[in-house]
């Protein structure tokens, strides 16, 4: 009994903090990535392994 | 504007690159030899050839190491240092601190591959080697940081490319994986005890364990595949935009993850279920990255064929979508209840060494030593075989460890309608997968062979190139016109390289502390069990041996609360057996039967027959002989000092235990001496050699509260 509840000891706020904390992040820099104007930075961005030849 | 900007011209240090790939081709040939001997010793254990430093105990983790950090470690530094200066437009750093960076590297693994035949190890799976190795790895490590960080400093491109942020988030995670696990008290120049006991040091190791594989296996990789892929297809990558979204989601998510290596064990149970959920979760950005990269090839599928570079790369992905699919699935407790401590886990971990590493290094190779000795590749066609022998033997691999696996668990859990196990005898299980260990170590033979062939076009690439010439190129240097009017915040914080590296540092920090900490406080939830005492002098020196030997790559030490678990093995593990464990011992693999409950199942002087002749004791078995044991003096002068060390991290040994350990050591040697005698004519000396401690320890595995009623 007494080792079942240690194995469960209740720290609920740990997981749901940490699904807030994923959330959150994940929804502000899906939207500054996708944001319209920065469309054509990060298209310019793609080139730039390839923009030089310094092979 | 151009007329404000200063023109600068500079060339790379593609020395260092070479070096690296060279040292990358040597260590991976090393790597993939040891591995396919550790596989025959599995299948046939006379392989072990009955000589210490070349048991499976031993040789395993040298292959680990050797795999992990000497051949994907010299890869992706020369990978990283090849596309680094050529992305930033810039030298790098110091050319003294990338020849310290490759000699210290190169000695690490040298001692290495002294210390782990030697039976030098912490005893921690993926990270055994001892704290001087492990500060000389910081050092090193640092130098590598300092050396990649002033490089972007003194950068000539604005924007950092998506691929040196994977870099960051390496160079950063690994240094705080590697401390954190490797803090231990050090008892001699080779010998030490982590700070960490029982389920701590199990989460913290599995934490470690588990992102070495990400942020020095998967992170590293991804940036490179950023760079070469679109090198090597001469087109963009697919999307930039979510090569964004996968680093962000893959950082934060890959670092919660390791509890899914502990589930069912006695971490609790919020733990398991945030490192399961999390590990499910890490499908997607995996797969994010993996079709970034294969749809980068979209209307060059024509040079998949042709390429090798390609090809390799283009496979490795496909390898790695299959890895990253499959270790989500074994994250699931309802599928890792099957998968766990059976050899489906090394099929998996080896799709993804194998199938995602080793190719995507093939690729990268031929991309490097053609470029590096400015000639086109010795023979197209060496390539193409060498690709199928190593895609056939990885596929032999796989599928016979997923039936090995398969096979193992069904029979281990296999039970009557009387609720008897049907299969009580372990060696049964063993005996009936060996077939399918001969087939594996034909599949690895088959990718050694692979490798050869690549070592000898890569040789011969090189041979009918040159490298005297330096090229020179200019750029203009940075200043406030090299970025646009109006940029955004963000824009201006992607070039500020500190403060990227702090918000990754924060990314993998939220979840390692969310993990860790309260488990590093676990001392407050789980309760010293008084029936639980610390080891004796004689079975600490055991335990010693144990590690010593590497034991725990054959052997677990943990019951999981699973039915055919507890008739096998007896009462489920309890946090509280593990407290006095520096460093835990519950093992990822059971190649062998769990030990966590096997003292007094048999008497001494069948462990003193199983560890001399273990054939002789259990017909069928694969285990190798430990004959040295029996002539090797056991060092009771150190037991004082170990017993002081243990005190240290506070293991209630008394003062006058400690004084009086060479005696009560003795004496409790004495007693198993003379058991032996009576029981098997062995001669009293035997209580001065290794075996007995051995014996002693294995003797009191699990009895303090397998024996007690406990309510």
């Amino acid at each position: 009994m007494k080792q079942a509840a240690l194995k469960n000891f209740d720290l609920t706020w740990v997981p749901i903090s940490g699904l807030v904390i994923f959330v959150v992040c994940f929804a502000v820099y899906t939207y500054w990535t996708y944001k319209k104007s920065n469309k054509d930075f990060y298209e310019k961005a793609a080139f730039i392994p390839l923009e030089n030849n310094h092979e | 504007m151009n007329k404000t900007r200063r023109l600068e011209s500079f060339s790379y240090d593609d020395q260092i690159v070479r070096w690296f790939v060279i040292a990358t081709v040597i260590w991976g040939a090393v790597a993939m030899l040891l591995g396919v001997t550790i596989a025959f010793q599995l299948a046939d254990w006379r392989v072990n050839l009955g000589l210490p430093w070349t048991t499976f105990g031993r040789l395993r983790p040298l292959h680990t190491n050797a795999a992990v950090f000497a051949f994907c470690g010299n890869a992706l530094f020369g990978g990283i240092y090849y596309s680094h200066q050529r992305l930033l437009k810039a030298r790098l750093f110091s050319d003294v601190l990338s020849r310290i960076h490759f000699w210290g590297w190169q000695a690490i693994i040298v001692l290495a591959a002294v210390t782990l035949p030697l039976g030098i190890s912490s005893g921690k799976e993926y990270a055994e080697l001892e704290w001087p190795i492990d500060i000389l790895i910081a050092v090193i490590w640092v130098v590598f940081a300092v050396n990649f960080f002033g490089t972007i400093i003194r950068r000539r491109e604005r924007h950092i490319y998506v691929a040196i942020w994977f870099y960051i988030s390496t160079v950063i995670t690994v240094a705080v994986l590697h401390i954190v696990n490797s803090i231990a008290l050090p008892v001699s120049l080779t010998k030490s005890y982590s700070v960490y006991s029982g389920v701590q040091d199990a989460l913290v190791q599995w934490w470690y364990g588990h992102n070495a594989v990400a942020f020095f296996l998967t992170t590293p990789f991804l940036g490179l595949m950023y760079y070469f892929i679109p090198k090597a297809a001469n087109r963009p990558v697919y999307s930039y935009r979510l090569s964004i979204i996968h680093f962000w989601s893959l950082v934060f998510i890959y670092i919660w993850a390791g509890p899914h290596h502990l589930l069912y064990t006695t971490l609790p149970e919020w733990a398991q279920t945030l490192g399961m959920v999390f590990s499910v979760a890490l499908w997607m950005p995996s797969w994010g990255g993996m079709i970034n990269g294969l749809m980068t090839l979209r209307g060059v599928w024509g040079k998949v064929r042709t390429e090798p570079t390609l090809r390799f790369m283009a496979t490795a992905l496909t390898f790695y979508g299959m890895s990253t699919f499959e270790g989500p699935l074994l994250s699931i407790k309802s599928v890792n209840a099957i998968a766990h401590f059976t050899d489906w886990i090394p099929g998996h971990v080896h799709s993804g060494t194998i199938g995602w590493n080793y190719m995507f290094i093939a690729g990268i190779l031929y991309y490097l030593v053609s470029k590096l000795w400015n000639t086109e590749i010795y023979s197209k066609r060496l390539a193409s075989i060498q690709f199928w022998t190593a895609t056939i033997g990885l596929v032999l691999y796989i599928i016979s460890m997923w039936v090995a696996g398969v096979t193992q668990s069904l029979m281990w859990s296999a039970m009557d309608e009387a609720g008897r196990l049907v299969y009580p005898n372990f060696i049964e299980t063993v005996v009936r997968i060996v077939p399918m260990y001969w087939v594996r170590a034909v599949g690895g033979t088959l990718v050694f062979v692979s490798f050869l062939i690549m070592l000898y076009n890569l040789y011969k690439t090189a041979k009918k190139g040159s490298c005297d010439t330096v090229e020179v190129y200019e750029a203009y240097a940075l200043d406030a016109t090299s970025i646009e009017a109006g940029a955004t915040k963000h824009r201006s914080l992607e070039g500020m390289p500190m403060i990227f590296a702090v918000l990754s540092l924060v990314a993998i920090l939220v979840g390692s502390a969310i993990e860790i900490v309260p488990s590093l406080l676990s001392n407050n939830y789980v309760e010293r069990m008084s029936v639980v005492k610390p080891y004796t002098g004689l079975e600490l020196a055991g335990r010693d041996i144990y590690i010593r030997e590497g034991c725990y790559l054959c052997h677990s030490q943990t019951i999981r609360p699973m039915t055919h678990e507890v008739l096998r093995y007896g009462k489920a593990s309890e946090a509280a057996e593990f407290v006095y464990d520096h460093p835990f011992q519950w093992g990822s693999k059971r190649t062998g039967p769990d030990l966590a409950r096997v003292g007094g199942k048999y008497s001494n002087m069948w462990h003193y027959r199983h560890f001399l002749k273990p054939q002789e004791v259990t017909a069928g078995s694969i285990m190798p002989r430990y004959t040295w044991l029996f002539s090797r003096g056991l060092d009771y002068t150190s037991l004082p000092k170990k017993m002081a060390v243990m005190q240290t991290l506070g293991v209630p040994y008394t003062t006058e235990e400690i004084d009086n350990s060479v005696a009560s050591a003795t004496a409790q040697a004495n007693v198993i001496a003379q058991d032996l005698q009576a029981n098997g004519g062995v001669p009293l000396e035997i209580q001065n050699k290794e075996v007995v401690a051995l014996i002693a320890y294995i003797q009191r595995l699990g009895t303090d509260y397998g024996k007690a009623e406990v309510p």
